[in-house]
């Protein structure tokens, strides 16, 4: 099995004007990856995907995640595998690399693995 | 000034939003109609008169310049009670297919313009506001369509930052539609427009009534509790099989 392309949600900050070229890239990076036959974990911060954080990172955490949603639709017939972990802050948290090394290498596709408790209770992103 | 405040509706020379308006404007509010489409002034001037004060703003919300145009209108128009992030456009295509160029500009329309515009009209934003940004059930996932995946799963998180970060002020939520009965579903051919309502549990394509109500819900006291949620208005198609 090709290694997985590992892709970290960049952090913008207030930085609205990078919202397009960073969606934009992560579009063309894991277009290129699965056209290579390789499976693709996006790594994005829960806290984003929530709105705990600023509104331009939220922005593209829950982008990012539309394209994991977009790209295992898609990639049904060709057999593309799009997945996403999320960490809280700590994406080298050992629980993490241990979930992206999992899924990266599982025949899953178009899943959302949020490592930790502190989503529960909060909405499903 | 109206009793409920100014309404600020983008994308509101056709379709949608000028349905959403004309909800607005029966509600009570004044309004500032914006689009890329001088047609605006049209929908404007129709929906003008009686207790209601409808000004059209043409700008472009992909650029600094014509969002400064809105604040200053808003400003005009003595402050914002409710903005509804409405306009959107399509780049359909293959993920295979799709350019780049396509993926961004709908990404930049969609999702970042949205974002710029409530970030700049925070100022203008009295005491009970509501922001209500389109989002749509393709949010969830939908066939030759990434880039609005994309865009509209952005508005998401957008709306969800922007409610925790301006309460108790402002309220901010998010309606994600699924087929509605537009000039875009029009132009399907009809066996292909039959196929996707035969997927809808409701058993029909939602109206722009349909969509323009939950929005005026949301603009409302009504939903006074209510904020950081995406209402998905699909006839029960994100859950069927």
């Amino acid at each position: 099995m090709a290694a997985p392309l590992v892709l970290r949600q960049p952090v913008l900050g207030e930085d609205l004007d990078g919202v397009t070229a960073a969606l934009t890239g992560a579009f063309a990076e894991v277009r290129a990856a699965v056209l290579d036959e390789r499976p693709v974990v996006l790594v994005l911060d829960d806290r984003d995907l929530l709105g705990q954080g600023g509104v331009v990172d939220a922005g593209v955490a829950t982008g990012m995640l539309g394209l994991v949603r977009a790209f295992a639709l898609e990639g049904v017939k060709p057999g593309w595998r799009v997945n996403a972990v999320t960490h809280r802050g700590d994406a080298e948290d050992a629980a993490v690399v241990e979930a992206v090394a999992w899924l990266g290498g599982s025949g899953l596709s178009g899943q959302l693995l949020r490592v930790g408790t502190d989503h529960l209770g909060k909405v499903w992103p | 000034m109206s009793a409920r405040g100014l309404a600020v509706v983008t994308g509101a020379a056709g379709g949608l939003g000028t349905r959403i308006a004309a909800r607005l404007a029966a509600e009570g509010h004044d309004l500032l109609l914006v689009d890329l489409d001088p047609g605006v002034a049209e929908v404007a001037a129709e929906l003008d008169g009686g207790e209601t004060r409808a000004l059209p703003c043409t700008a472009n919300l992909t650029s600094a310049e014509g969002v400064a145009e809105v604040v200053a209108a808003a400003r005009e128009g003595g402050g914002v009670s409710v903005l509804v992030n409405n306009a959107g456009i399509t780049r359909d295509g293959r993920i295979t297919k799709v350019e780049e160029s396509d993926f961004a500009a709908v990404i930049e329309v969609n999702l970042v313009a949205a974002m710029r515009l409530a970030l700049a009209l925070e100022p203008l934003f009295g005491d009970g506001s509501a922001v209500v940004n389109m989002s749509s059930r393709a949010s969830l996932g939908n066939f030759g369509q990434a880039n609005y995946v994309a865009s509209k799963s952005g508005l998401v998180g957008v709306t969800r930052a922007l409610a925790l970060r301006w309460a108790p002020r402002v309220r901010v939520n998010a309606v994600a539609p699924s087929l509605v009965d537009t000039p875009m579903t029009q132009a399907m051919p009809p066996e292909v427009l039959a196929k996707l309502v035969a997927r809808i549990p409701a058993g029909r394509i939602g109206t722009p009534e349909d969509i323009a109500a939950l929005v005026a819900f949301l603009a409302s006291e009504e939903a006074a509790y209510v904020t950081g949620q995406v209402l998905l208005a699909c006839g029960g198609r994100s859950l069927a099989a």
